[in-house]
């Protein structure tokens, strides 16, 4: 098992949660929607596997590049 | 019998040349799982097509005359859905598929003929590198510029196959192709591993150096990739299968599959009615195009712009689309990399563009600008100049700023849906801009100036002023693209576009 972190690639504010830890992702499920550019954007799993942590809050601010979820693939 | 020791001696050389360079190495290869370098051309080809040249051809070293048989590489013609290709395979069973003189005559022989016949060239490439000491002093070194020919100029298509480890020569024909596949667990570079790893004194990994994810996710110098050699090698006839054979020819025509359009009218329930939320722009395609007929391009990388051959009514169309499932549909740099870079393909190879339009605008920031954002909009910008294809464009949604130029405002015939939503930039977003009001601060003040900015932003005021063509419902852009690639076929011309990018970079 790989450890993978998954990471915002724009910058923007959480919206929701789209899965809890514990859930089976396939590539480009969504694991959380932030509000960014006016848009909500999904920020996809990069991989098949199983999330196991997701490391920040709805309404909470995220970087570009900032790990923002952990997966386990 | 006449020539009776002539025949024997005849069979036994090809014998020998058939059997490839080490039965040991012909068996690791069938115990991996993978093909050698003739199945591979077997398995590519129409059955029984492939005509061979140089299977009597050896190194031009007499100590290894012996024990190269082709010179490491298996050259010849063949026929793909009964169109002859050119075709050049490495054989690592042979010194590694070293490079060496002999083979590099074979390859240019090849090359030459696709060029002057007008046929496609496909390279199957697996090799250690250039061979020693073949390469090796002064000699060696400098008289391998009389082997190797660089000046690409785009007159029959290329594609490359990366089905192993491949150093130097495959690496570099990758890099001059337009279509490049590799299976995974390939390696594409410019030095092994081990090469690397002694001239900068650090271990590398050999995914990490060159693997699938990074030159399918990273750099964008492959394609597709695929977990297996038939698989890549049933890509190659797809690829070609949307392909003239030559720049002088129009793409080839296909049946229209049964069902076709049959999805056009869940393309409602597919874009959502709300603007702030996205989509995959790929399930937009699918319904549009003929059925299955989509084959994306570095789909992996730069996802924000999806880019791929299909076909709309049997005839070959380059699909430019944003795709607001990722950052939005926001355009990055590697993103009009990619769209240059298409763009330069389906110019070269009389290919009509259809763009799909659905961008808040060019991904502005640190990021962008360092690498490089303005040049790549320019670049971007200079491919549709340039091209001489028809260009169709449907905005579907949002299209602001400077990527309402690059994202089909430059089109010959341009519809907008009536969803569509076009200006300067986001009337949310200028709310702030100029007004310097915030939602959060003044919910109503904020809404009262954005409905003022929304305004003359629509399809309808688009369409006023004969900047769109037409304003169509989301479920007549088949029939709408259909009618438009049939007015725009280039009659003149026999459809052969003017190839201004032939000679363009091979990469961007």
């Amino acid at each position: 098992m790989k450890r993978i972190e998954v990471k915002a690639e724009t910058p923007g504010s959480v919206i929701r949660h789209e899965v809890v830890p514990g859930d089976a992702v396939a590539e480009d499920d969504p694991i959380l929607t932030i509000e960014s550019m006016k848009m909500e954007i999904p920020i996809p799993a990069p991989v098949d596997g199983r999330v196991i942590e997701i490391l920040v809050a709805p309404g909470e601010a995220v970087a570009a590049g900032q790990t923002v979820a952990v997966m386990e693939a | 019998m006449p020539f009776e020791r002539e025949i024997a001696e005849h069979a036994r050389r090809r014998g020998k040349a058939l059997a490839m360079g080490s039965k040991r190495k012909l068996e690791e290869f069938a115990a991996a799982g993978l093909l050698n370098a003739r199945q591979r051309i077997a398995h590519l080809l129409d059955e029984g097509s492939f005509q061979e040249v140089g299977l009597f051809a050896v190194s031009e070293r007499a100590a290894d005359r012996d024990r190269s048989p082709g010179d490491g590489v298996v050259t010849g013609y063949g026929r793909i859905d009964g169109r002859e290709v050119g075709v050049v395979a490495y054989d690592f069973t042979t010194l590694g598929a070293s490079s060496a003189p002999v083979a590099s005559l074979k390859f240019q022989h090849v090359r030459k003929t696709t060029i002057a016949r007008g046929i496609p060239m496909v390279i199957l490439g697996e090799a250690g590198g250039a061979r020693i000491p073949d390469v090796m002093g002064a000699r060696g070194i400098a008289r391998t510029r009389s082997h190797q020919v660089y000046d690409r100029r785009r007159q029959t298509p290329w594609v490359t196959a990366i089905l192993g480890q491949s150093y130097g020569s495959p690496s570099w024909k990758a890099a001059m192709s337009d279509f490049v596949l590799m299976r995974k667990g390939a390696v594409l570079a410019v030095s092994s591993p081990k090469v690397t790893a002694v001239a900068i004194s650090e271990e590398v990994d050999p995914e990490e150096l060159g693997g699938w994810r990074m030159r399918t996710e990273v750099t964008g110098e492959v394609d597709q990739a695929y977990a297996t050699d038939q698989e890549v090698l049933g890509a190659i006839r797809r690829f070609l299968s949307y392909m003239p054979s030559n720049a002088n020819e129009p793409p080839p025509r296909a049946p229209v599959p049964p069902g076709s359009g049959e999805g056009m009218a869940r393309i409602l329930d597919i874009v959502p009615e709300q603007r702030e939320r996205v989509y995959d722009v790929r399930r937009v395609i699918e319904v549009v195009v003929d059925r299955d007929s989509f084959f994306p391009v570095k789909e992996r990388f730069a996802k924000v712009l999806t880019c791929g051959l299909a076909r709309i009514g049997g005839r070959t169309v380059g699909i430019i689309a944003s795709n607001p499932i990722f950052k939005g549909g926001a355009l990055d740099p590697q993103a009009c990399r990619k769209a240059t870079g298409f763009i330069v393909l389906c110019d070269s190879f009389n290919i009509p563009l259809v763009f799909l339009t659905d961008t808040p605008g060019f991904l502005v920031g640190v990021e962008g600008e360092r690498l490089g954002l303005a040049g790549q909009i320019m670049n971007f910008n200079h491919a549709l100049e340039m091209a001489t294809v028809p260009k169709l464009a449907v905005i579907m949604r949002k299209s602001y700023g400077q990527a309402y130029i690059n994202m089909g405002g430059t089109a010959d015939e341009i519809a907008a849906w009536y969803s569509a939503d076009v200006s300067f930039m986001d009337p949310a977003a200028a709310v702030n801009v100029l007004h310097g009001v915030r939602r959060q601060a003044d919910p109503e003040r904020f809404e009262a100036l954005r409905r003022e900015l929304a305004r003359d932003t629509g399809a309808y005021d688009l369409a006023a002023g004969f900047l769109a063509q037409d304003v169509i419902d989301p479920r007549e852009t088949r029939a709408w693209l259909i009618r438009m690639l049939a007015v725009h076929e280039s009659r003149a011309s026999g459809g052969i576009g003017r190839h201004h990018m032939a000679t363009w970079p091979y990469n961007f």
